[in-house]
């Protein structure tokens, strides 16, 4: 295994008084797909707010990101070093045009680099392109979905974090997102993806966590998980049940 | 009867400017904190005193004063931010709107404290004090016209900053949603200090413009925060083109008022028609239902 771009250590986290996540240990490489899996309330978008150190708060524990120990460090700061999240609910700036919430992206970045990186996320979503000056919240939830990935590759990330992006989205676009995440990875970004539907990510991943009550419960590679049967009877079992009574994950 | 009229007008379009200038000051705060800012009237009359230090004590010229009281604004607005709206703000929206209620007392009190209780004279950008130009039978102060242009200038400045800038985009950005813009590494909580900043340089902008017409000091400062609010709310407070418009239509309503009926009714006519708007049309004239909630 190369050594880890993204290494989270005995993580403890959450909002205010309550206490989420208790004692995580992640790691992602570069061009490594690793996908976090687990049940509604198990700690999996806390995981990523506490990384992003954007409403959840870390406790203790540490998050190293390319040898910088991120503590101390201010979220925008964390986005300089090339770490970005695509977040649970997208997080668009819905009044602004869809290029200017390409643009802002590239915030942390030189003036120069914007322009070059702008057209590498039209080349990649040509949607988008058509409708630049429309307005983010004027787009649909697939459109909606492709400009939350394109900005947030506009701060080129060395790992991207990922927060369910197949929610509410068609099959056909859920492909599309999947194969942009694959062609990330050869190109050696790592990912790291929570996701609600573990057939699907289990199916694209390298390899796998699968958190329950705040903690790593099971982790390996992914092709080993997906064929465990007691993963796939509490795990994948409960992740399609939910699926059918279509819980979101709030935590 | 017609040069009364328009006389009255533009009598009206002087003050209402500053009512304006505060009316988009309580949009920018109340986007970017969502909170309004009621100690806003108070910006308005430190501006002006602030210019009025520049031109009286150090001696420098009223452009000078000007440009020193924006810039001042802006430093204060910054500040004030920090020690007071950030604070109260993690005790909930009342206590921001209690925190800035204080300060109007506290720099209402100031003021007279260190520049004394008078109002003071501010010399006019151009010509000599009270010279007026009599286009058509008309009298305009020569102030009056440097208001207008002023404003328009500050109108322009802003449209650039917040539809041509990146760090105007990310201002907004980060008013509109502070998660997804702390994640595209926006700082929120400097971006929120410069709204500030950027509505009390407005207040003390307009104070330092309003200055030689109409004295700068006193208590004049609740006056026109309320009567900034009225506009803002009339116009839309969501819409920054709502809220020039409506400060300058509540100066003319106010100045068309006082045309006629006897000075203590102009004020309850004002206000009347600020409970008319958030009865009838809450939203503002421009503004869109639940866009500031949104």
């Amino acid at each position: 295994m190369s050594a880890a771009l993204l290494e989270v250590r005995a993580l403890y986290a959450g909002y205010g008084e309550l206490e989420v996540l208790q004692g995580v240990d992640v790691r992602v490489g570069a061009g490594e797909l690793v996908a976090v899996l687990g049940a509604n309330g198990a700690g999996k978008t806390t995981l990523l707010r506490a990384i992003s150190k954007v409403e959840a708060t870390p406790r203790s524990g540490s998050v190293v990101f390319d040898g910088v120990d991120l503590a101390g460090l201010a979220p925008q700061r964390i986005v300089a070093l090339g770490l970005s999240q695509i977040p649970e609910g997208r997080q668009l700036f819905g009044e602004l045009s869809v290029e200017d919430n390409l643009m802002l992206g590239a915030y942390r970045r030189e003036r120069g680099a914007r322009a070059e990186s702008l057209n590498r996320a039209y080349e990649l979503f040509p949607s988008l392109r058509a409708r630049r000056n429309h307005s983010a919240a004027s787009l649909s939830g697939g459109e909606q979905q492709m400009l939350a990935i394109g900005r947030a590759l506009m701060a080129r990330p060395r790992v991207l974090m990922l927060d369910e992006p197949s929610t509410g989205l068609a099959p056909r676009v859920v492909e599309q997102i999947f194969t942009i995440l694959t062609r990330l990875r050869s190109a050696g970004t790592g990912i790291l993806l929570v996701e609600q539907n573990a057939f699907l990510a289990l199916r694209h991943a390298d390899r796998a966590y699968v958190m329950a009550h705040g903690s790593v419960a099971l982790e390996g590679e992914a092709r080993t998980l997906a064929a465990d049967e007691s993963v796939r009877r509490i795990y994948l079992g409960a992740a399609l049940d939910e699926e059918q009574t279509n819980g979101k994950d709030v935590t | 009867m017609i040069d009364f009229v328009l006389q009255l007008v533009i009598a009206g379009l002087t003050v209402g400017s500053a009512y304006a200038l505060v009316a988009l000051g309580y949009h920018v705060i109340l986007r970017a904190t969502r909170a309004i800012n009621f100690s806003q009237g108070e910006f308005v009359v430190l501006g002006g005193l602030i210019a009025y230090t520049f031109v009286h004590v150090l001696h420098a010229s009223p452009w000078l004063g000007l440009l020193g009281a924006t810039a001042a604004g802006f430093a204060l607005g910054w500040i004030y931010e920090r020690i007071v709206l950030r604070p109260a703000a993690r005790n909930g929206d009342i206590a921001v709107i209690i925190a800035t209620i204080g300060c109007v007392f506290i720099l209402l009190y100031g003021h007279a404290l260190i520049w004394g209780s008078l109002p003071q004279p501010l010399p006019p950008f151009t010509g000599a004090q009270g010279q007026a130009l009599h286009p058509g039978g008309v009298a305009i102060q020569e102030q009056s016209l440097w208001v207008f242009a002023l404003l328009a200038f500050a109108l322009f400045v802003l449209w650039l900053l917040f539809e041509r800038t990146t760090f105007g985009k990310a201002i907004r950005a980060a008013a509109v949603n502070p998660i997804g813009a702390q994640l595209v590494g926006i700082d929120v909580n400097a971006a929120r200090a410069a709204s500030v900043g950027i509505a009390i340089a407005l207040a003390a902008f307009g104070g330092t413009l309003l200055g030689p017409i109409t004295l700068v000091g006193g208590t004049a400062g609740t006056a026109i925060a309320i009567k900034g609010f009225v506009g803002a709310v009339v116009g839309g407070l969501d819409s920054p083109l709502g809220c020039a418009l409506g400060g300058l239509a509540v100066g003319v309503i106010e100045k068309l008022l006082a045309g006629w009926l006897p000075y203590q009714a102009v004020d309850p006519v004002v206000y009347t028609l600020l409970l008319f708007a958030l009865i009838v049309r809450p939203q503002g004239l421009l503004g869109r239902r639940g866009a500031v909630r949104d």
